[in-house]
């Protein structure tokens, strides 16, 4: 049997790491500076520098996680885009002080898809000339209720094309998710780093490719799309690498808990997720990002400010804080300023730089304060567990206050809190055990927990989800991420185990058109189904049912061949 | 600080039959549209999850009959532990407003309670205002403003005789509609008396009307009797959609009152066109509670130019603004006993229909006059359900020495009668429930 190699890379904001592995083995984990004014040259240094090790012959796979995308946001670098939406009545968009200029058009669909008044066609003439000269600019398309019925950005987008010559984003394939806001905002974003992407994947085609094959894009929810999809696509791959990490946690954990909390502790932040039910946790709505709400798909992830390079403070009675401020270089690697991974090292914790300069910051800060260094550095330690403790537990309480809308639900809420942790990041040796030991709970530190996030972009799999709404009095059926609407012929008949059906048939038929295996399970995230009385008599039922091809890992043994 | 706590449950599990107005799809568009408008997580507004009320909160309130379990779902404990929760967020200073935007509703609710009435079985403005005190202490002044479409009997029974509670309740007149009361005559028992205020409106009232009875009533009403806190019973079956009442309302209308009132707490009541006002009256009333624009909220299906509100009914608005508004002022000049009469108790029978339940109640009811405080009640209450004669003891929240002692002894008196198969006595303020 052949073997089959594929490389994770994952750029991260100081090192950018790359894996190969064969088949669920690691065959090499290395790792390069990230070089923030060229990511490019980070992750093609990483990739030849981890292909050194492959000897095979064969194409083999490509799994990037980059922080092009969000770096392009968070920095505001993305291109202009016009956004042209579609409101109706309702919360007066300019009160939502969006940062970007919105047009908007007369029309108005309601909450079940029915058009109350059309597309205002006057204006979609007069649009020409609203969006000023630049007829290359990146256009986003949104309407309310769009998830309902696609046809105003249909039929906006179609007369919009002819003569508008660059790119143009839809609300309603991006996501079907209720949420105009945030509709608004995932389209404009996707439009704005569209140019990005095309760019970077122009790159991608000029680099000598051999010995590549396919190379697929890391997503936030940890599935991965093919360049075509990023293409059309670009926000869902904002914020892969902490979905790197929680992919490497699924391909290399031995935690055999259903609810367990995941710990990625870094330089400067620890992100948190929950695993419940074996299944990490996704946002409700989506990502957000530099305090952009958006629909995109994520794993739910809280960041704190607190690392190995973090910096510290000590107040009269307070004690030692540590964070959220990065400090500069630990003593040990010759910096100034003590971190939380100087006092692991000074205690013989850790091996890094010089544990006697180590040794010797933390007594001199000790004679200040009057306390023998060594004991000191100590309590750095124990504050540093303290304060993640504290945050494990703000993290599932605000998990707890999640809104639940049945009796059931709210009578016997799902189990949340975990009974393990598992962690990964370069310090995570240091403090996970003493974070088990405070939460009484079983511990694992992942093996490769430096790298893990690399083995976790390559063990990713490609995720396609679709949602289906059929409301049966209307008569009618759509998949918004497909641009799908169709009427129901024979509306009594279609109940929730035909809408179950036809979802899962559509789901595997959206993989197959966009060049994946379909051939996974198709299983529902979320389900709703409604009877339509009105004048006490049933005239319908509403059907909602939300997909996904289970986004499967590759397990990946804990140890290299 | 929040802006806005919005306590939102819409029990979507939960109906009193298969095509009752109560049933699982009534808060569904409402869902929706909050939702798609992004008001779930708009930076002024934050969701809270509710919980179950306790025996504890309910009965300070309450007389339940057979038993607490025996009438008490927990759909409604839910609904009631989501005004509890709602209250806390404002005591607490953790939001400027909380709305409750859940069911199944409460205000026709009595203080005893046998079964399901006008679809409630637990007033949640009450259990919420007693909270209030019993957080706050017995000194707090609550005022309920309810605007349903229908008269907030269950309410004004529980009020009827409480000094610290205003309750006003604007509705459609009711000799056009359930429950068939809330005349501007019933004004309070001798203890609170003016403090049940009674607005009816002629069927048709609109926006106009219900605007200018805020005007000219209850603002001015609010103004001179500083209470601490404001609830707005806020139904919403005045809309000109709605399918069981006849009233004109609109979502504007709606977002303008609340705009007015700027309630501390809202509480969903009734309202049951689902589909077109519901959806488009919370968005409205949550924007303007929350102090954003509202301007651009409409219904999808305009009201008819032959619904809105013609001169005539104007008039017949204005002319009741007058009377109450009148009375309102001149009221420490009645003279209680021409009302209540001259001796030391004032009696009188009712019978209660429970229309969701199919029950009748009858109820024997006594209430000191004190010049010393709202003075003690006793009611005798029997049922087609519970058959046996059951005596409530009921203490104000600030009884006199006098009265204390002498409910006692009317306790006593009753557990010694032979006709009562069980006697009850609460006194709220020392949190006792007695059986
Ligand atoms: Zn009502
Ligand atoms: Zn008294």
């Amino acid at each position: 049997m052949s073997e089959f190699y594929k490389i994770g890379i994952d750029v991260g904001g100081t090192n950018t790491d790359a894996a190969l592995l064969c088949d669920s083995e690691v065959v090499a984990l290395v790792k390069v500076p990230t070089n923030h004014n060229d990511l490019l040259s980070s992750t093609m240094q990483a990739l030849h520098k981890v292909l050194d090790h492959y000897e095979g012959k064969d194409p083999l796979q490509l799994h990037l996680s980059t922080t092009l995308s969000t770096n392009a946001i968070v920095e505001g670098r993305g291109a202009p885009a016009n956004v042209v939406a579609v409101p109706g009545p309702g919360v007066n968009l300019k009160s939502l002080e969006f940062p970007f200029p919105i047009l908007e058009l007369g029309g108005y669909m309601d909450h079940r898809g029915r058009e109350v008044s059309p597309l205002d066609l006057h204006q979609i003439a007069g649009l020409r000339k609203a969006l000023g000269e630049d007829e290359a600019r990146a256009l986003a398309i949104v309407g309310k209720f769009s998830q309902r019925n696609p046809s105003h950005e249909q039929r906006l987008k179609a007369e919009l094309s002819k003569w508008h010559r660059g790119f143009i984003s839809m609300g309603h394939r991006l996501s079907g998710r209720s949420n105009f806001p945030r509709r608004i905002v995932t389209t404009y974003l996707n439009a704005s780093i569209a140019q990005h992407q095309l760019d970077f994947l122009g790159v991608w085609k000029d680099v000598d490719r051999a010995p590549l094959g396919e190379i697929l894009i890391l997503k936030a929810d940890g599935g991965t799309m093919n360049l075509e999809d990023s293409a059309e696509r670009p926000i869902e791959s904002i914020l892969s690498g902490p979905a790197a990490s929680i992919m490497g946690v699924k391909a290399l954990s031995l935690c055999q808990e259903k609810n367990y909390v995941i710990v990625d502790i870094g330089g400067t932040t620890t992100d948190l997720a929950a695993v419940v039910g074996g299944e990490a946790l996704f946002e409700r709505d989506g990502a957000t990002i530099s305090g952009y709400k958006t629909l995109v798909p994520a794993f739910l992830v809280r960041s704190i400010g607190l690392g190995g390079d973090s910096a510290l403070t000590y107040e009269e009675g307070q004690g030692i804080t540590i964070g959220p401020r990065r400090s500069g270089t630990p003593v040990c690697l010759g910096g100034e300023q003590l971190t939380p991974t100087d006092a692991a090292v000074a205690l013989g914790l850790a091996c890094l730089g010089s544990q006697e300069k180590a040794r010797q910051g933390w007594q001199r800060w000790g004679a200040t304060l009057g306390v023998d260094g060594s004991s000191l550095a100590r309590r750095v330690l124990q504050a540093f567990t303290r304060q993640l403790r504290q945050a494990v537990d703000a993290f599932y309480e605000e998990l707890e206050n999640m809104p639940l809308y049945t009796i059931q639900e709210l009578l016997h809420p799902p189990e949340l809190r975990p009974t393990a942790v598992v962690g990964l990041g370069a310090p995570a040796p240091i403090f996970i055990p003493a974070l088990g030991e405070d939460l009484d709970l079983p511990w694992e530190v992942l093996s490769f927990s430096a790298g893990a996030n690399a083995i976790g972009a390559a063990a990713a799999r490609a995720t396609v989800g679709v949602t289906l709404r059929a409301d049966t009095e209307r008569g009618s059926v759509t998949i918004p991420e497909m641009g799908y609407q169709r009427e129901i012929h024979r509306p009594l008949f279609f109940s929730i185990e035909k809408a179950r059906q036809l979802a899962e048939e559509k789901t595997r038929e959206y993989a197959n058109f966009r060049g994946y295996d379909a051939t996974g399970e198709v299983y529902i995230v979320e389900e709703e189904s409604f009877q339509m009385v009105r004048g006490f008599r049933t005239v319908g039922q509403t059907h909602m049912v939300r997909t996904q091809l289970r986004p499967e890992v590759h397990r990946v043994r804990g140890r290299t061949k | 600080m929040t802006e806005v706590g919005l306590v939102f449950f819409p029990a979507f599990d939960w109906a009193i039959s298969h095509d009752h107005p109560e049933r699982q799809e009534r808060l569904l568009y409402t869902r929706d549209q909050i939702q798609e408008e992004g008001l779930f997580d708009h930076p002024s507004i934050r969701e809270y999850r509710p919980r179950l009320a306790t025996d504890e909160e309910i009965l300070r309130t309450h007389v339940v009959l057979p038993s607490l379990h025996h009438t008490v779902a927990e759909s409604h404990r839910i609904a009631a532990g989501g005004t509890i929760v709602a209250s806390d967020l404002v005591i607490d200073g953790l939001v400027k407003h909380a709305f409750a935007l859940l069911r199944p509703p409460g205000h026709h609710a009595n203080r005893i309670v046998h079964g399901s009435r006008g679809f409630c079985v637990l007033n949640n403005e009450a259990i919420m205002v007693d909270h209030l005190r019993h957080r706050l202490g017995a000194d707090l002044k609550v005022a309920i403003v309810d605007t349903d479409a229908h008269h907030a009997d269950g309410t004004q029974d529980i009020f009827y005789n409480d000094p610290g509670v205003l309750h006003i309740s604007l509705h459609q007149d009711g000799r056009t509609l359930y429950p068939g009361t809330g005349f501007t005559s019933e004004r309070g028992g001798p203890g609170a008396y003016g403090q049940t205020v009674n607005i009816p409106l002629p069927p048709g009232t609109g926006d106009e009307g219900m605007l200018m009875v805020m005007e000219r009533v209850v603002l001015p009403i609010l103004k001179e009797w500083k209470p601490d806190y404001v609830i707005n019973a806020a139904g919403q079956d005045n809309h000109f959609s709605d399918p069981i009442t006849n009233m004109s309302f609109s979502a504007q209308g709606y977002a303008k009152l609340t705009e007015l009132l700027s309630p501390d707490l809202v509480v969903l009541e009734g309202g049951y066109s689902i589909e077109s006002a519901l959806p488009y009256i919370n968005v409205g009333l949550l924007l303007a509670l929350a102090g954003l624009d509202y301007s651009k909220v409409q219904e999808p299906v305009q009201r008819l130019d032959r619904e809105k509100q013609t001169k005539s009914l104007t008039e017949q608005v204005v002319r009741v603004c007058d009377e109450v508004i009148d009375f309102w002022q001149h009221r420490s000049e009645v003279k209680l006993e021409e009302v209540f009469g001259a001796g030391s108790l004032f009696q009188r029978q009712r019978q209660i229909y429970y229309d969701t339940d199919n029950i009748y109640e009858s109820q024997q009811e006594y209430i000191r006059l004190c010049s010393d405080c709202a003075g003690w009640r006793v009611i005798y209450t029997s049922s087609t359900k519970a058959r046996d004669l059951v005596g409530v003891v009921l203490l104000p929240w600030k009884p006199c020495q006098a009265c204390s002692v002498e409910a006692r002894e009317q306790q006593g008196e009753l557990l010694a009668d032979q006709r009562f198969s069980q006697v009850i006595c609460v006194d709220p303020a020392a949190n006792l429930h007695q059986v």
